[in-house]
């Protein structure tokens, strides 16, 4: 009796359904919350086309001298000493979530590029990456295997190919002597022909001397 | 699902005419509540009227067990709720002048525009004492600036700054706002009525 004195029936009820609805968040069996980015959204970026980089998109990234572009090898260290893309840096693929490599992918300011020897290891990478919600990420199609059978070791084309295909092979050509490769027809040094230079014909401009004022006034 | 507007739901250029909209509903509520007597509201600090408490307090309360069932259910993600940075010398500093100014006046600023709108003339005057204390802020800002940026700790929440459950600490929360309901009541019993 005491108590319906203290407190009014109405208070009663809807402190009771408060404690009812906090009571029941904390009871409410718990669980594992999707982290990251939502899976839609993951799906729309593994379909994009901009996923992926093709090997010529990147050399000629490269020969312009893009600072934009940051190129990552998610492979292991031993292979990263023997061979490499220019300018890349070195991050493994089981050391890809460390907290010191996290300013490298976690950034805005560059193109990420993920390269592995041919695209599995790097496409890997890619997936953790980008469900944490990374941006500009890409990933180079084919790796570095794709990259010496195209950029640095052009296939010549036959006689019967299109057009499209001869101009393809000479900017691959171009750009692999761009990273050091040389030709057999580059050897033959051509000769420069000789061209007759007439001597440059120079007029002597006199120079009016400067008469010295006379007299005064 | 939401934040409605960070995910696009709404576009974004409804955000300030929805922030309009909501804010005519508040001063509406504020108003036919009673918030704009500058009495009611000072009840508080002199314990005949708690409904200043009650009404901030149950509106924590139940926002946030709303908030986290929705959260629960998919509809909304607190993760991506918009926090408050904290800066915490200036939080403590600044709620203490502001208490010292409702306490004297009787209003805090949202309740004084309300009552400025059905015309009172001591909101209109403490308006103008808003005005200068604006005004002498931003002159002497140099002066207050390593408190007002100073002991910055980031968009935190009582939450994640100490590391609870956030369900236990709603459910915590909950039941101090329920006993502390429960004593202002008695106390409000015990002081002399005041007629406003």
């Amino acid at each position: 009796m005491k108590t319906k004195k203290l407190i009014a029936p109405r208070y009663l009820f809807l402190s009771a359904i408060l404690i009812i609805l906090a009571g029941g968040l904390v009871l409410i069996p718990k669980f594992e919350k999707h982290e990251g980015i939502s899976p839609e959204l993951l799906l729309s970026n593994a379909i994009s086309p901009e996923r992926y980089i093709s090997t010529d998109e990147l050399a000629d990234r490269y020969i312009s001298r893009d600072p934009t572009i940051l190129l990552i090898d998610v492979r292991d260290e031993s292979s990263f000493n023997e061979n490499t893309l220019p300018n890349s840096v070195n991050i493994p693929l089981n050391k890809l979530l460390d907290e010191n490599f996290d300013a490298y992918l976690n950034q805005t300011a560059y193109d990420v590029i993920l390269f592995s020897n041919d695209s599995f290891k790097a496409n890997q990478a890619w997936i953790l990456c980008n469900r944490l919600g990374y941006k500009n990420l890409h990933v180079l199609k084919g790796g570095i295997n794709e990259w010496f059978s195209t950029i640095i070791n052009p296939k010549e084309p036959t006689e019967n190919m299109p057009k499209t295909a001869f101009e393809l092979y000479s900017f691959r050509k171009a750009a692999s002597m761009y990273f050091g490769v040389m030709y057999e027809d580059q050897l033959k040094i051509a000769v420069p022909k000789k061209t007759k230079t007439t001597p440059k014909l120079v007029i002597p401009i006199k120079k009016k001397k400067k008469i010295p004022t006379e007299g005064g006034c | 699902m939401g934040p409605l507007i960070p995910n696009g739901v709404i576009p974004y250029e409804w955000n300030n005419i929805l922030a309009i909209l909501i804010g005519i509903a508040f001063g509406f509520v504020l108003e036919s509540s009673g918030f704009s007597s500058s009495r009611k509201l000072a009840g508080v600090f002199y314990g005949y009227d708690f409904a200043v408490l009650k009404v901030f307090f149950t509106a924590a309360v139940v926002a946030s067990i709303g908030l986290y069932y929705m959260d629960y259910l998919g509809y909304i993600s607190v993760g991506e709720l918009y926090v408050q940075p904290t800066y915490l010398w200036g939080a403590i500093i600044g709620g203490a002048v502001m208490g010292v100014g409702f306490v004297a006046a009787g209003f805090c600023p949202g309740t004084a525009i309300t009552s400025v709108a059905i015309g009172k003339i001591d909101a209109m005057v403490y308006i103008v004492g808003i005005m200068i204390g604006v005004f002498i802020f931003s002159e002497f800002y140099t002066l207050f600036q390593p408190l007002y940026e100073g002991s910055y700790l980031g968009n935190i929440t009582v939450v994640d700054y100490f590391g609870v459950n956030p369900y236990i600490f709603i459910f915590c929360l909950t039941i101090v706002a329920l006993l502390a309901f429960f004593f202002t009541d008695m106390i409000r019993k015990k002081v002399k009525k005041v007629f406003y």
